[in-house]
């Protein structure tokens, strides 16, 4: 029974419940629209890290290399979106 | 087809390792995808017009039930993809049903609240905001969806003709895009409910 719960995969997960309970934080404690955003950016990204390399198993193979060029240019592309349209849709108005 | 036995079963032949490359590359187009979504519920978030508010429509406890039920069910692919590497398929099929399982829970809740929302006046042509809101968590919801046919079939595949390296392959590919599922929602957690909530 206990080969079917590898600890990599159970630290992860509980880092990543962990991760949840702070980001709930913003919802029960009283805090600035500045400190909010950067708890949750923080544990989202951190938490998709977690998926990414503990479940996902992204390291593992020869192809390393282009499976992270590519997470990473993926990631690239998603944020220039997000920010291009908030600079020029909702920040430049401002 | 050349089998190289130090690499795990599904990584085992050149088309294996080609098709999770594949996979990954899909995954990448897939985090642009949900990044338009994003875009747009950003710049259209407070042109809620006539109709209610995130804060207002909002609730933290469903909201949460499915957060930890996406999250457990990621956890859980993934041992079943652990005990695929050990050879164990009843211990895998048990784990990849508990996930659909689980993924079938956080359906029923997601289900549930696009009714509830339709129910107290926010439907998709309320607002900008509704329509963003329904439109990103459908998109999701709509992957989980298939996921779950999708997982469906794998289990009766590894069933049937137990671990080979197409079914081990097949399964690992599955379980990339159930744990990408998990981070859509991680972003969307945040982002679109604490967010607003906050």
């Amino acid at each position: 029974m206990k080969e079917l719960f590898p600890m990599k995969q159970v630290m992860g997960f509980v880092f990543s419940i962990l991760l949840t309970t702070i980001a709930l934080a913003v919802y029960f404690l009283d805090m600035s629209i500045t400190t909010g955003m950067t708890i949750l950016l923080v544990t989202a990204f951190i938490q998709a890290a977690v998926q990414l390399v503990v479940f996902m198993h992204a390291g593992e193979t020869k192809d390393k290399g282009a499976i992270y060029t590519n997470v990473y240019y993926g990631l690239i592309i998603a944020l220039i979106t997000v920010f291009g349209t908030l600079l020029c849709m909702i920040w430049g108005y401002i | 087809m050349k089998i190289d036995n130090s690499l795990p079963l599904e990584y085992s032949t050149e088309e294996n390792s080609n098709k999770i490359l594949g996979f990954w590359i899909f995954l990448g187009a897939e985090i642009m995808l949900f990044a338009t979504l994003f875009s747009a519920y950003f710049t259209l978030v407070d042109r809620t017009g006539t109709g209610p508010t995130g804060a207002e429509i909002f609730e933290i406890t469903p909201v949460l039930i499915e957060t930890i039920l996406l999250l457990t069910s990621s956890f859980t692919i993934g041992l079943g993809i652990h005990a695929m590497r050990i050879g164990n398929k009843k211990a895998m099929l048990t784990f990849f049903t508990i996930t659909l399982l689980l993924g079938l829970g956080f359906l029923s809740f997601e289900i549930f609240e696009f009714v509830h929302y339709v129910h107290i006046g926010a439907g998709l042509q309320t607002s900008a905001f509704t329509a963003i809101l329904l439109t990103t968590l459908g998109t999701h919801g709509a992957h989980v969806t298939f996921g779950l046919f999708w997982g469906l079939f794998i289990i009766l595949q590894v069933k049937k003709r137990g671990f080979t390296p197409e079914t081990a392959n097949k399964s690992f590919i599955f379980s990339l895009y159930w744990h990408f599922l998990d981070v859509v929602w991680i972003f969307i957690f945040s982002f679109v409910y604490l967010k607003g909530m906050m």
